[in-house]
């Protein structure tokens, strides 16, 4: 492609995401993208489901929590971002298919322009064969064509990521009016969780960062979580909670049942909420203590819809530098 | 003559090239250093795709930016890891004028952030572990980042090949240092993983992609077992990138690998051309750092 139409389609696509409401797309610095951090003023709605297994109606569940929410997609363009991982098919590693093409229907039937699908794996480089092995290209009609490889996808700057000059970040998620972040729910053995915030570092592109998206590691685990979260708004949460996984998370653990899907718009007050249902306290997780910067994490700034955490709760096993966050 | 897999490939490749004479990682996408590098290297010598090789070329030669590295896309102003590939494209090219110079400079003044000074005294302070030995230098994906085994397999490759025309002290001390890295992190399965054989003090699992670039890198002096750890693992990953690395390390050290790719061309044009590198026939001896071996049939 010449760097010409590279120049006439980065200008529409940072316009697109300043209006957006992306943070740093604006080519301000860090501090004025600091003048942005509004934590909702509003208690956060969050949904939580039943869904004991992936042979249900997850559809219906889903267009539940999406009402309890008040989530409005007609005429959006979203990216439903899952949390592809290994190849190991006999793990709860990745968001399960049956949840991203009930996800896929849902916002289709609800009137959105386009749903696509996108992921960019932390260390494996095979996306389409990891998509195969997870059964998404089985499990849900026309993959290849509804699917964007978020590592190997065209990029644009964005400016004001942590202290960094800039960082570029893929084309198909700056353009998107909502993204759809559908984790798994896990434990991560450096974090304490990865849930629907740390899904984010699946937008980072490994043909700009490499594999695993190292830098963000050294700029810190927690305060990456934080800042894509900062500079990715247009969100919502549908974290896949049927069968979890506990212990050495995220790849190494052990599947874990709980039987629900947690959902909201904003992604810090439905992780706490995973949280609490893990048997996790969430305010002593690193990242969502930065978090409360720009969303609500404590209890009393959540208004519950559907089940309350204690019909659901079942603790998850922690890694061992996690003892200390038991709930 | 091509091979029918060489053939598909590459006319696959020269039928989806950029008009800028890059490739992208998939048809109609903006280019990029690392297909279009791989593409280059699988076309290279086909009279057919003289001129597909040349306005490649060119168009990677006019990514080198001022510090001497090689940026991974048009309008990412930052020398990273493909400048090893580009490197070894002078080699190969036989263009030994300041491209290739300067990018030899880049790469023997890159390190990984682990063995910055600022590094070493936290981590002699005890406030800094990367959780493996940090006591040779290898070569990150990218400025901030510590070195993995990717990049430091290239940039072994892309070393060895130059120091055929620049021997010298520095060279060696770096391609000696990167391969005692590999050393230093492989995993306790016998292969490789993508960094570290551990985290938190649990192992982690090789890989057949890292395990064969790891074996690229290291292809002189190959470690007892590394050879029949990348046999197992093999076709154990449903990967059509891991199965292309592994034909290509293997070729590099004499062996036949048993994977062979489905006619049909992948939309992943890297690993279309991974596979063209990879075919009876393809140019996988180009990642060759050594006289070769006659290739021994399994």
């Amino acid at each position: 492609m010449s760097s010409d139409v590279t120049r006439r389609m980065v200008l529409p696509v940072s316009a697109a995401a300043m209006l957006a409401g992306y943070a740093g797309i604006t080519g301000k610095g860090t501090s004025d993208s600091k003048a942005r951090w509004v934590a909702p003023q509003a208690r956060s709605h969050v949904a939580i489901v039943r869904a004991e297994s992936y042979s249900g109606d997850l559809a219906m569940r889903i267009r539940e929590g999406i009402r309890e929410c008040g989530l409005q997609v007609r005429g959006k363009t979203i990216l439903l971002k899952p949390n592809l991982v290994e190849f190991d098919s006999s793990t709860a590693i990745n968001t399960d298919v049956a949840l991203v093409a009930a996800a896929l229907d849902v916002f289709r039937s609800l009137g959105a322009a386009d749903v696509r699908i996108g992921e960019g794996p932390g260390h494996r480089r095979d996306t389409y064969d990891l998509a195969e092995q997870a059964g998404y290209r089985g499990g849900i009609a026309r993959f290849d064509d509804l699917f964007t490889d978020l590592n190997r996808d065209d990029v644009s700057e964005m400016h004001g990521f942590a202290d960094e000059p800039s960082m570029f970040f893929p084309n198909t998620a700056l353009k998107a009016d909502l993204i759809v972040s559908l984790p798994k729910m896990k434990t991560h053995h450096w974090a304490g969780a990865t849930l629907s915030m740390k899904n984010l570092f699946g937008l980072v592109p490994g043909s700009v960062y490499g594999w695993p998206k190292n830098k963000l590691h050294w700029i810190g685990i927690d305060r990456s979580i934080f800042e894509l979260n900062r500079n990715f708004r247009r969100t919502f949460a549908i974290v896949d909670g049927v069968i979890g996984m506990e212990g050495n998370g995220p790849i190494q653990g052990t599947p874990k049942k709980c039987g629900a899907l947690v959902m909201g718009p904003d992604l810090a007050a439905v992780d706490a909420t995973c949280c609490r249902i893990m048997g996790i306290d969430p305010e002593k997780l690193e990242y969502l203590r930065m978090a409360a910067a720009i969303g609500n994490v404590a209890e009393s700034r959540i208004e519950q819809r559907g089940e309350k955490i204690s019909a659901v709760r079942t603790n998850f096993e922690l890694s061992p530098n996690f003892k200390k966050v038991r709930l | 003559m091509d091979t029918p897999i060489l053939g598909l490939r590459r006319e696959h490749l020269r039928r989806l090239q950029n008009a800028d004479g890059g490739w992208g990682y998939f048809a109609g996408k903006q280019s990029w250093f690392e297909p279009t590098a791989y593409a280059t290297l699988a076309l290279y010598g086909d009279k057919e795709s003289a001129g597909a090789v040349a306005g490649a070329w060119r168009l990677l030669r006019s990514w080198q930016l001022a510090d001497g590295g090689w940026k991974p896309a048009a309008h990412i102003e930052n020398s990273t890891w493909v400048t090893a590939l580009g490197v070894t494209l002078c080699t190969v090219l036989e263009e030994y004028g300041r491209p290739f110079d300067s990018g030899l400079r880049w790469l023997l003044r890159t390190t990984g952030a682990e063995s910055s000074l600022s590094f070493r005294v936290r981590e002699m302070a005890g406030l800094a572990d990367l959780g493996r030995s940090t006591k040779f230098r290898g070569w990150p994906w990218g400025g901030g980042a510590a070195s993995w085994v990717e990049p430091t397999a290239h940039s072994l490759v892309a070393l060895k090949k130059a120091a055929v025309r620049r021997p010298g002290g520095e060279i060696r001390t770096r391609i000696d240092e990167g391969e005692r890295l590999l050393t230093t992190v492989r995993a306790r399965d016998g292969g490789w993983n993508y960094g570290s054989p551990s985290v938190l003090g649990i192992e982690l699992p090789s890989y057949p992609e890292t395990t064969a670039l790891a074996l690229l890198g290291l292809q002189e002096h190959t470690p007892v077992g590394a050879l029949e750890r990348l046999r197992r693992l093999e076709g154990g990953a449903p990967s059509r990138l891991a199965d292309a690395w592994a034909s290509i390390s293997m070729s590099a050290v004499g062996e036949v690998s048993g994977c062979r790719p489905p006619r049909a061309a992948p939309a992943d044009l890297m690993i279309a051309a991974l596979e063209a590198l990879a075919a009876p026939g393809g140019n996988a001896g180009l990642f060759r750092t050594h006289p070769a071996k006659a290739e021994r049939t399994t």
